[in-house]
């Protein structure tokens, strides 16, 4: 715990949480919410169009789609440190925090193994949309829908 | 009704905030994905399939629109001297006025490129305007509780 008492005092955490710019914490606060829109967002047309309810749109338009994934979650995970250093001794033993980090983590683990089943190539075939990808496409939209749910409900929940 | 809305039902806040986090997260990635066809992305992927997604952009929108309504009538004084609230609203105009002109002016033109051609620069720039629209959206409604001249608690 002394690790998260010196952080939570650090000048740069003293700085996102209290200076009076607007460009400090409301800004990094929004930068966070970018990034998920984008994450969230990117993964959840995938789902969409895995479980055949986003139309017909080529697989081999999301063929890319991991570098908008990364640029998001790079985004987050800066964003979320900083928010993190703010507040850390209360978030480092936060139950709902941990809830949505595992979700995050599992949520990105089944976007990996995705990527892997479906878009190993540059055009991948109609057929690889297998009863496993589509049970884990609607594991994903579950994974991100708690995942942001439980990182609103840390403004709630002790 | 704002009185019930605020105080008596303690979950519905957190509740109505999650789906408008979700709505928007909907939202962005959908019409984002149309946005990028029309900025040239993902060449030789048909305008029209692309477009395959944008009903469930307006599914997110009308998520966040429910739940907005919610948010302004529980505190209609958080949000009416907000200037926030207002640039908020002027790129909600931004984003409409854009996607209907696209509607009306440019679609049939547009859907009927080849797959491999480079958009031209109308769809370019109605694909530009609406991804900056949307994160300028997402923005203001973000910096709400920060520019707001009676801040609230719990944000």
């Amino acid at each position: 715990m002394a690790f998260f008492t010196w952080l939570q005092d650090t000048p740069f955490a003293h700085w996102v949480a209290s200076d009076p710019s607007l460009l400090a914490y409301p800004t990094i606060l929004t930068l966070h919410t970018v990034g998920m829109a984008i994450v969230v967002g990117t993964c959840v047309v995938m789902d969409l169009r895995l479980l055949g309810i986003g139309g017909d749109v080529p697989l081999t338009a999301l063929v890319r789609a991991p570098r908008l994934v990364w640029t998001g979650f790079v985004i987050n995970a800066a964003t979320g440190l900083a928010l993190f250093t703010t507040d850390a001794e209360h978030k480092a033993t936060q139950k709902v925090f941990f809830v949505k980090l595992s979700l995050i983590f599992l949520a990105l683990g089944v976007y990996a193994r995705l990527r892997k089943l479906v878009f190993r190539t540059a055009t991948p075939p109609a057929a690889s949309i297998s009863g496993e990808v589509k049970a884990l496409a609607v594991f994903s939209l579950v994974l991100w829908t708690g995942a942001t749910v439980a990182g609103r409900l840390m403004a709630y929940l002790l | 009704m704002s009185q019930i809305f605020r105080d008596e039902v303690g979950w519905l806040w957190p509740l109505c905030e999650s789906l408008h986090f979700l709505g928007l997260s909907l939202l962005i990635g959908a019409a984002g994905f149309f946005d990028l066809r029309l900025l040239g992305f993902m060449k030789g992927v048909p305008l029209r399939s692309a477009k395959r997604f944008v009903p469930w952009a307006m599914v997110g929108f009308a998520v966040n629109l429910l739940t907005g309504l919610i948010f302004f009538i529980s505190q209609p004084q958080q949000y009416a001297a907000n200037l926030a609230m207002w640039l908020k609203v002027l790129f909600l105009l931004v984003a409409g006025i854009n996607a209907m002109l696209f509607e009306t002016s440019y679609s049939d033109r547009l859907m009927a490129l080849a797959p491999d051609a480079e958009t031209p620069v109308s769809a370019k720039v109605i694909g530009a305007v609406s991804l900056a629209a949307w994160f300028a959206v997402l923005y203001f409604g973000r910096m709400l509780p920060y520019l707001d001249p009676n801040p609230r608690s719990g944000v």
